[in-house]
């Protein structure tokens, strides 16, 4: 048997580089398909035409000017509560991780237990009692209506995170603390804290994407157009008789660049995340 | 600066382990007190307790006139260095020395200076913008060094500051530390397992095992009169020989039983451990030192015949291991390294030039004055 | 040569030791509270927003519940609201959608995951950037994806339609018959949530050690073989993990027919969360709508431990 290594650009067709490329058309295609359309006109968008014909920004100018549909506003709305909730989240989490991981509290594991069995419980279970409860308090249809819910669906995979990072610190640190004067503030703040930002950045970057892309309580609480989300507000673009395409992805464009360039940027924060479950260590 | 005194001190963890067992020790003003104990023996739970990291579960703390034993670290004035270092790495080399400063509010100023003036005893001026991380491992043991003498703490203490070095750097760092304690002059507590380190740099070594004091005196005392067979054993390298003997000093001359040889004890050495006449016919522990174990040349007062094992040839001598028909005894050594060398029975210490030779039998002039005697139910040592 | 052991005694004869009973620990005592203190601001926001809620929402799943204009009110005990669930027919193509939809879609995410993931894994430098792109559609907001196949599957200006009309396929209106519909659907799932899944084993396969691989080949076996006899045993605990998470996510399974399909045609593609707030929100079916919420969530949580009982040797030691 002869081998014989293959020449020029032959060389790089394998297995391999047939199925990323596949993998690589099947993910991109329809982003493609996303982002083009929302620079198409009315004529474009009525045709499936891969390249567009004429491209214009018309449809950006809708979406942010809109009367009926605000999009600027929604996404100052989501802006509002993804950031407030991760400031919440974060801060709060950061306590009670801390306490977890490295104060000497009796029942630490049933708090740890109950916050995992917490945080598979679908949220339809809590639609309506909450409903309920802000419709007596008139919280409906409010900034904090979407920030308390949202804060505490996210602290149980915060909270874990945060723990398991402060596991990682030498218990020396808080000694060597101690003896120099801190106090427990202190020392959380100026000495455990700076050590886990990795952690922060997992925790809040999934907190933030979460409050970006929720929609069962946006829609549920929060339905007048002054303060819907950004999920709400493109679910309720179709509302009409005729689905105005260009303005949605247009809006879509908008809404899904800034979270993607920020899990881009955090990928090995996100990558770390999604796997602190599951992979050990 | 102050002293520090341990009265009666003991420690239960809450799990109801009995880690410490009434321990008494005073270090004077700038003493460096070299705790020294083989790995588990409670030398990091009394460092602990003095720095009131853990709390006291009997007897009495001072340090200078004050009884501490409900203060917390904080009020105590003291410094501590950790095996880790424990440095923020977050924080630059400055502000890791500057930190406590900080928490006491001192004005910049005086904070800066302090800090520059720790940096130059130390060598670290030029380092002071780093982080921790991009230090090696020598220069991070002088910035936990420079984090307690800034302080000016009436107490140092330290935990196995230098068993995460490197060998080299480690027996580099001994004399740099001890130099640094003297300056500072202050009273200190010294932790190690490395008995090579205790002896190098204490003014005094207390030997601990199980919880207990074994003893604490200058390091030649221990060396020369060990009180137990413990401290025999785990102070000096090669370690001591130890072995059973039987005793006669009834009628004939006074001789030790070797296994099947017999060592004559001259009346000056009778003299200088009378108690030994008590245990005429019975069995004690004997210990023989590697370097009282010359090669014999002709007329040896105590000749004692070995048959060789293994010869490590060090160039300025040879340690020759060999085997005896005598019981040895083994008291648990500082390090597992020894109990593997010293698989013959014996080890002595002759010189570079004598002719050895692995399988042969050799004849060592056994120095008499230099025998320890132990009792062997006790292990105390017999002297007077 | 027998050796003799060494003394045990410190050779300090003692009188009867003093009893010492460990001091109880005063700052370890202010620590603990202090991680109480830590700890209750967040156990309350998810005690008050979770928890309680729950507990209402069981009451009132069996309450007569009437919403009025301004407040609700409750009528009375009752398990009507429950034999009126249990025995609709809705809610009975309800939970088998779901559990098929769940059960198709996590099952066709995890092996083209596994796939992608074996894929990448052989790519060296491309890996980072590979994995950065499929976390792209794992960002995307999930109303987004859904209009965007909704884009995709218009009868009339649809890219796929066209697609299937120039390979002759004919005219098929995807989301108007029952079977494309939901079909349609989980392929706008599947394409959302495998990258999710690939990265999570891809994650998992580069932290198995080379050894394994080489000692396997070492040994002879084929790479058929070494997948299944040591790779996919190894990586059963991070699949098992995947699996958990996606099941979770895909049994709430709401924006997507939201705005795909309004849950049609017909009832379709109503899943257990769009009937739920079908029947709270539109067809003020207050008591009913709560009652569904709630088996959903009782089904998710038995689900849960049941899962965890499988998958216990795994995952039980890691907490
Ligand atoms: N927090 C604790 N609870 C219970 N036992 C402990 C604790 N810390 C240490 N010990 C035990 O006390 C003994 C002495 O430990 P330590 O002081 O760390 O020894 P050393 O520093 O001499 O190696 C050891 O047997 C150790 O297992
Ligand atoms: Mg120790």
């Amino acid at each position: 048997m002869r081998t014989r290594k293959r020449s020029g650009w032959r060389r790089y067709i394998n297995l391999v580089t047939v199925g990323v490329t596949l993998v690589l058309i099947a993910v991109l295609l329809p982003l493609y398909w996303l982002v083009s359309s929302s620079f198409k006109g009315p004529a474009g968008i009525f045709s499936a035409n891969f390249f567009p014909k004429a491209l214009t920004l018309n449809n950006y100018s809708q979406a942010l000017n809109g009367t009926a549909n605000p999009f600027g506003r929604y996404i100052l709305n989501s802006v509002i509560v993804a950031l407030s909730t991760t400031a919440l989240v974060l801060f709060l989490a950061t306590l009670a991780g801390y306490a977890l991981g490295r104060l000497p509290m009796r029942g630490k594991l049933p708090i740890l237990m109950a916050l995992l069995m917490i945080s598979v419980f679908p949220a339809i279970a809590v639609i309506a009692p909450l409903f309920l409860l802000m419709r007596s308090i008139n919280w409906l249809n409010s900034y904090q209506a979407l920030i308390v819910p949202y804060t505490a669906f996210n602290l149980p995979f915060a909270i874990w995170i945060m723990r398991n990072y402060m596991l990682g610190i030498p218990k020396e640190m808080e000694e060597t603390a101690r003896i120099d004067g801190a106090g427990p503030m202190r020392t959380v703040f100026s000495i455990i804290v700076p050590q886990v930002k990795p952690g922060l950045f997992t925790a809040g970057i999934f907190c933030f994407s979460a409050c970006w892309t929720e929609f069962l309580m946006a829609i549920s609480f929060n339905s007048e157009t002054n303060y819907r989300t950004i999920p709400v507000g493109i679910a309720n673009f179709g509302a009409q008789y005729v689905t105005p395409f260009g303005i949605i992805f247009a809006a879509a464009t908008m809404a899904s660049v800034p979270i993607a360039i920020l899990v881009l940027v955090f990928r090995r924060s996100v990558v770390s995340g999604l796997t602190a479950g599951a992979v050990k260590g | 600066m102050a002293t520090i005194e341990l009265d009666q001190i003991e420690k239960v963890y809450p799990n109801g382990f009995h880690a410490v067992h009434g321990i008494d020790l005073e270090v004077k003003e700038g003493e460096l007190m070299v705790l020294v104990g083989p790995s588990g023996c409670g030398k990091t739970t009394v460092l602990r307790m003095i720095a009131g990291l853990e709390d006291i579960s009997a007897g009495q703390l001072r340090i200078g006139d004050r009884v501490v034993n409900e203060l917390g670290p904080k009020e105590r004035d003291i410094a501590m260095v950790f095996q880790n270092y424990a440095l923020y790495p977050h924080m630059t080399v400055g502000e890791n020395i500057g930190f406590a400063l900080k928490l006491r509010r001192l004005p910049k100023e005086e904070i800066e200076r302090k800090v520059q003036d720790a940096a130059r005893i130390l060598g670290l001026t030029q380092w002071l913008d780093r982080k921790p991380g991009q230090l090696s491992g020598g220069q991070r043991q002088r910035v936990a060094m420079g984090r307690a003498i800034v302080r000016e703490p009436s107490v140092f203490l330290m935990d196995e500051p230098l068993s995460n070095l490197d060998a080299k750097l480690r027996v580099q760092m001994r004399a740099e530390v001890s130099h640094i304690q003297r300056q500072v002059g202050v009273a200190t507590v010294y932790v190690t397992h490395d008995q090579i380190e205790a002896m190098t740099m204490g003014d005094r070594v207390a030997v601990m095992r199980s919880g207990y004091l074994q003893q604490c005196d200058n390091p030649q005392v221990l060396y020369d009169a060990p009180d137990n067979v413990f401290v025999a054993a785990f102070i000096g390298s090669p370690a001591m020989n130890l072995f059973e003997a039987g005793v006669s000093t009834g009628n004939g001359t006074p001789s030790l039983a070797l296994g099947s040889q017999t060592v004559p004890l001259p009346d000056r050495v009778l003299d200088t451990h009378r108690g030994l006449r008590a245990y005429d016919g019975k069995q004690i522990i004997v210990g023989i030192r590697p370097e009282h174990l010359p090669a014999a040349d002709g007329d040896a007062e105590a000749p004692l015949v070995g048959e060789i094992d293994l010869i490590e040839a060090l160039g300025n001598e040879l340690q020759v291991h060999f085997t005896i028909d005598a019981k040895r005894v083994l008291a648990e050594g500082p390090s597992e390294e020894d109990e593997l060398s010293s698989s013959g029975a014996g080890v002595a210490r002759v010189g570079p030039h004598v002719p050895a030779r692995v399988g042969e039998r050799m004849t060592f002039d056994l120095k008499v004055d230099g025998l320890h005697f132990f009792d062997a139910d006790t292990g105390l040592a017999i002297r007077h | 040569m027998a050796e003799v052991s060494a003394h045990p005694s410190t050779g300090v004869p003692t009188a009867t030791p003093p009893v010492i009973v460990g001091r109880s620990d005063v700052y370890r005592r202010r620590m603990a509270r202090l991680g109480w203190m830590f700890t209750a601001p967040a156990l309350f926001f998810i005690g008050a927003v979770t928890l309680f809620p729950i507990g209402f929402a069981v009451l009132l799943s069996f309450e007569n519940v009437n919403v009025t204009g301004a407040g609700f009110q409750l009528n009375g005990l009752t398990t009507a609201n429950y034999s009126l669930v249990l025995g609709n027919s809705e809610w009975h193509y309800a939970l088998v959608f779901t559990i098929g939809f769940t059960v198709v879609t996590v099952l066709v995410e995890l092996i083209l995951g596994t796939m992608i993931a074996l894929l990448l894994e052989r790519l060296t430098k491309a890996r980072g950037m590979m994995m950065a792109i499929l976390l792209i559609p794992w960002s995307l907001v999930t109303v987004i994806s859904a209009q965007l196949w909704y884009y995709i599957y218009n009868p009339t200006y649809g890219v796929l339609d066209s697609i299937l009309s120039f390979l002759g396929l004919g005219n098929p209106v995807i989301l108007g018959s029952n079977a494309s519909a939901i079909m349609a659907m989980m392929a706008a799932d599947i394409w959302k949530t495998t990258p999710f899944v690939a990265i999570i084993v891809l994650a998992g396969l580069v932290m198995l050690s080379t050894d394994i691989y080489e000692a396997a080949e070492v040994d002879g076996a084929t790479g058929w073989e070494t997948f299944w006899k040591i790779t996919f045993p190894l990586l059963r605990p991070t699949i098992g993990l995947a699996v958990l998470f996606r099941v979770l996510q895909a049994f709430g399974l709401f924006d997507l027919p939201y705005v795909l399909t309004q849950g049609g045609p017909g009832y379709a593609t109503t899943s257990l969360a769009i009937l739920a707030e079908k029947a709270m929100f539109n067809d003020n079916q207050f008591g009913p709508g709560v009652a569904v919420a709630t088996t959903t969530a009782l089904l998710v949580v038995l689900g849960c431990f049941a899962f965890l009982k499988v998958f216990r040797a795994q995952v039980g030691e890691e907490v």
